[in-house]
């Protein structure tokens, strides 16, 4: 890919964001998705925190059909592609399954909060916490502090 | 402020004299959106203002009481303006410049854990975060829960002070205490016999963190279609990790409180039908 733009999303609206730090000087859009915000009848706040967020990063911002604006997006840069990064949400996988249809598209993933070979046994925050606990604690001079954390004290 | 469709090929302004403009672009842009404003501003600088003022051994001693040191720094590790990495480092900074030992942000480090293991749930189930993952444990069926919330908790009007507070604060602000989200979860699924996914809609509608995974996830805990047991608690729990701040102008705090009851006799009222744990 030699030209393209960014597709930044609602889980990374930060400086971290692969994309943006990969590059840096493409032009970015963010697209407020109408259908979803009107499906789930969000409140203004969430709208108005995001919209703050966005006003910090460089940012075109868009609102109606995601994956058509993100590609309009594309067509007025002559772009050949589009890069964004990975996100957790399912209806990101609809949404990129639209925008590849069209154009390629590079999905990037952000540094793991804690690094864990898969397949990774989570019917429980415990089993989890298990295999994770040490791993994060292993690191540098610390040590791993041995009570169990209960989730919420009764 | 330039007008909404002055903009080159109608994109939206990032021009504000205040907020005051800001909410009034927003009012004209989402005119289906209800509501304002959050008091909480969004937005990297406001984030790394509330990381920078992280204290993870009070945050440890404290979180479960409403008053507790608690980092607020849900709503930006949600939208991915802070990374979890980001506040994973800035946690373990901390341990290094205060000398203290890593036993001191145990539980902040455990909360970041919550984070990311609802996040691999969710990459996991998908859209099965909105079905129950187990069967619930209360003893009632689930086509007993009531599928809409009544107008008396969506209004904030219970008649029960600290119900309603946290409705009020909910719709007001955005944002609830992790404790006051779990008492007002079990309210509605527990006391008004809701669905969970009811309260889980509405939370989502609202909460600047609104995140799927970790709000249907909690819910489903709650409801026990995602523990054990259903989550529960007594006037006792409230009022003690609340101050009394709610009991004390509450016109149920004297009689007909809902709540007063030892655990063992809630059970019973609540759960009459369920085997016991």
């Amino acid at each position: 890919m030699l030209k393209p733009v960014l597709w930044i999303h609602g889980e990374a609206l930060g400086p971290t964001n692969p994309a943006l730090l990969a590059h840096p000087a493409a032009p970015a859009v963010f697209v407020f998705d109408r259908e979803l915000i009107e499906a789930q009848r969000l409140s203004l706040k969430r709208l108005g925190f995001l919209y703050e967020c966005l006003l910090e990063l460089p940012v075109t911002l868009r609102q109606g059909d995601v994956a058509q604006e993100v590609l309009a997006f594309a067509r007025r840069h002559g772009a050949d592609g589009v890069v964004t990064s990975a996100a957790v949400d399912p209806r990101f996988g609809l949404l990129r399954e639209q925008i590849t249809a069209q154009l390629p598209l590079q999905v990037l993933e952000p540094e793991a909060f804690v690094a864990l070979p898969e397949p990774l046994d989570l019917r429980r925050f415990s089993r989890y916490w298990r295999r994770a606990e040490p791993v994060l604690w292993g690191r540098g001079s610390a040590a791993a502090p041995p009570a169990p954390a209960p989730r919420w004290d009764r | 402020m330039r007008s909404v469709d002055s903009l080159p090929h109608d994109d939206l302004p990032r021009q504000f004299d205040n907020r005051d403009a800001l909410e009034a672009t927003l009012r004209q842009l989402f005119p289906q959106a209800p509501g304002g404003l959050s008091p909480i501003p969004g937005g990297r600088r406001a984030a790394e203002t509330a990381l920078a003022a992280i204290d993870p051994a009070a945050y440890g001693r404290s979180r479960n009481h409403l008053d507790g040191a608690v980092t607020r720094l849900s709503p930006h590790i949600r939208h991915g303006v802070l990374s979890l990495v980001e506040v994973r480092e800035a946690v373990f900074a901390w341990l290094e410049r205060s000398g203290q030992p890593p036993v001191a942000a145990q539980k902040l480090i455990n909360e970041l854990g919550w984070r990311d293991y609802w996040q691999r749930l969710w990459r996991q189930l998908g859209d099965g975060i909105w079905r129950d993952q187990e069967p619930l444990k209360t003893g009632h069926a689930p086509e007993h829960y009531a599928a809409a919330l009544p107008a008396d908790l969506l209004e904030a009007r219970t008649g029960l002070a600290c119900m309603d507070g946290f409705a009020s604060e909910l719709i007001q602000t955005g944002w609830l205490h992790n404790h006051a989200r779990m008492w007002l979860a079990a309210y509605v699924v527990h006391w008004r016999r809701i669905q969970w996914q009811a309260g889980a809609r509405w939370f989502l509608q609202h909460l600047l963190d609104g995140d799927p995974a970790s709000n249907n996830l909690s819910w489903q805990w709650v409801a026990s279609s995602f523990s054990s047991k259903p989550y529960m608690f007594n006037r006792e729990n409230l009022e003690r990790f609340s101050s009394g701040r709610f009991c004390r102008d509450c016109a149920l705090a004297g009689a007909g409180c809902p709540f007063e009851a030892s655990y063992e006799q809630l059970q019973a009222d609540l759960f009459p039908g369920a085997s016991p744990c």
